[in-house]
């Protein structure tokens, strides 16, 4: 337990210290707010967001990059499992995502006067749920993309196109009916309706369940494919 | 007792033998060199020995265990620096000390670690702003934050300015007095001298030779480890 802390807590600063992160999960989700004029309905597609950028867009990266540089080799030496750096990784995702969303939820009531959530407690939940989602899928495309580059690339190549079409940035139903189909299959979808039922109030346990099936998949395939070295 | 005991280990990677046949023992505090020509198999045969590889026949025995199957239990008794490897980017001296520390269930204190290995002036600087030097007396601290039972050092100070190489020398010289098994891959004739018990010279994936400095000369007839070493290269070419 004293290793897993230390390990998280170094990994929450290297988070903390790393621009791009902070931007995206911080500062973008407040700047789309302000655009919207604070619009509420807007909130839960962009804490999908949220989660989705620090999961898919950053974590494929940071871990090809430990394996990469042999950082995954060094502390493979030392009496930490692996699994507890992936651990780490994620907890550390999930918590900075979590800080952001929060931010994100007080600036829109306090600030913008948006009526709270419905369900906070569903909705925190709901967060977790999608958040852990876009990591398991992250660690996913990490398992299968070598090299740093490769799999940074991939991340933003599968992030960009789901945020697009599974409601988190522009709403479904501004969309052609075509790509709304394609939206259908995209598990960040289920995750935007998830955060948007408890968000007003209605339980949606239907896409929760779906999540959940999505973390267990991806989990399995990605210890099944990823390699340390 | 003995602290390593490896028996006809073999490593290949594909078509390379890597390892072709190594056996060799370590006693408990001794400080045992490998030295030998770039692919002889020497960081192969390092990582098989802290688990790190699975050989693909013969026995590793490390403080008692098999490090391939056991190695978790080992990693809390060895401390390791590896021939190539690194830590993320944006990491400071201290918070890897510290981490490190944690890691290990009866660990030293990582700041008087941090002290002896003259890293405080760099407590607070990033993994990526070191210079190759300072990253490489980091990664000799972390092998000995855990206090090792046994430490296992691959290419000890390539890299080390002449001051740090002395110093370095005078650490491993204190972890000796102190009973700790040293095992030590180095390119350096007067590093293996100055520290090692007995060596052993790898060429090809097979050992060459093993023993104390003074033996391999009076064996090979020549005048000092150096032209021992090219001798029993040579010979074996
Ligand atoms: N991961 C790997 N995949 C394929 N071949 C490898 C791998 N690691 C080592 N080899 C090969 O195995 C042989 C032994 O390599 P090893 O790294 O053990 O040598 P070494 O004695 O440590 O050399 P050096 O002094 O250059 O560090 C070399 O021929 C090398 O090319
Ligand atoms: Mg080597």
């Amino acid at each position: 337990m004293k290793a897993f802390t230390a390990l998280t807590a170094a990994e929450l600063r290297l988070l903390s210290r790393d621009p791009a992160s902070l931007f995206f999960m911080v500062a973008f989700p407040l700047m789309l707010l302000v655009l919207k004029r604070g619009d509420g309905g807007a909130v839960p597609g962009y804490l999908a967001m949220i989660a989705a950028i620090g999961g898919m867009g950053a974590l494929p990266g940071l871990l090809a990059s430990y394996r990469e540089r042999k950082v995954l080799k060094r502390l493979a030496t030392t009496p930490i499992s692996p699994i507890l750096l992936l651990g780490a990784q994620l907890v550390s995702q999930v918590a900075a995502g979590l800080a952001g969303s929060a931010l994100l939820v007080v600036v829109t009531v306090a600030v913008f006067g948006a009526r709270a959530p419905g369900d906070v407690l569903m909705l925190t939940a709901a967060f977790l749920l999608c958040s852990v989602m876009a990591c398991a899928l992250g660690f996913v495309i990490a398992a299968v993309v070598r090299n740093t580059r490769g799999a940074s690339l991939i991340g933003m190549l599968v992030m960009f196109p789901m945020i697009f079409l599974s409601g988190a940035a522009v709403p479904r139903k501004a969309l052609p009916g075509s790509l709304r189909q394609i939206g259908d299959f995209l598990p960040l979808t289920p995750a935007v309706e998830a955060l948007g039922g408890a968000w007003s109030g209605t339980a949606v346990p239907f896409p929760l369940l779906i999540l959940a099936g999505i973390i267990v998949a991806a989990t399995a395939t990605g210890a099944a494919l990823f390699r340390w070295e | 007792m003995e602290a390593i005991e490896v028996t006809d280990l073999r490593k290949s990677y594909g078509d390379t033998r890597a390892v072709d046949g190594v056996t060799f023992t370590v006693r408990a505090g001794e400080t045992f060199g490998i030295i030998g020509h770039n692919g002889a198999g020497k960081t192969t045969t390092v990582e098989c020995l802290i688990g790190l590889r699975r050989a693909d026949a013969g026995t590793v025995r490390v403080l008692g265990e098999d490090p391939a199957r056991r190695r978790r239990a080992l990693a809390h008794r060895l401390g390791v620096q590896l021939q190539d490897s690194s830590l993320p980017e944006r990491i400071k001296v201290a918070e890897a000390l510290r981490m490190f520390g944690a890691f290990y269930r009866d660990a030293s204190d990582w700041r008087r670690v941090m002290e002896r290995w003259g890293l405080r002036p760099l407590a607070r600087k990033a993994f990526g702003d070191l210079s190759g030097g300072q990253r490489q007396r980091l990664m000799l601290a972390l092998a000995l934050v855990g206090n090792p039972e046994m430490v296992v050092l691959d290419e000890l100070t390539t890299g080390l300015d002449p001051i740090a190489r002395r110093e370095t020398w005078r650490l491993i010289g204190d972890l000796k007095a102190a009973g700790t098994t040293v095992v030590l891959v180095s390119h350096y004739f007067d590093e293996i001298e100055a520290l090692c018990d007995r060596v052993a010279v790898l060429a090809r994936g097979r050992v060459a030779a093993t023993g104390t400095t003074g033996e391999l000369v009076a064996r090979t007839g020549t005048a000092s480890l150096e032209e021992a070493y090219l001798a029993l290269e040579g010979a074996d070419r």
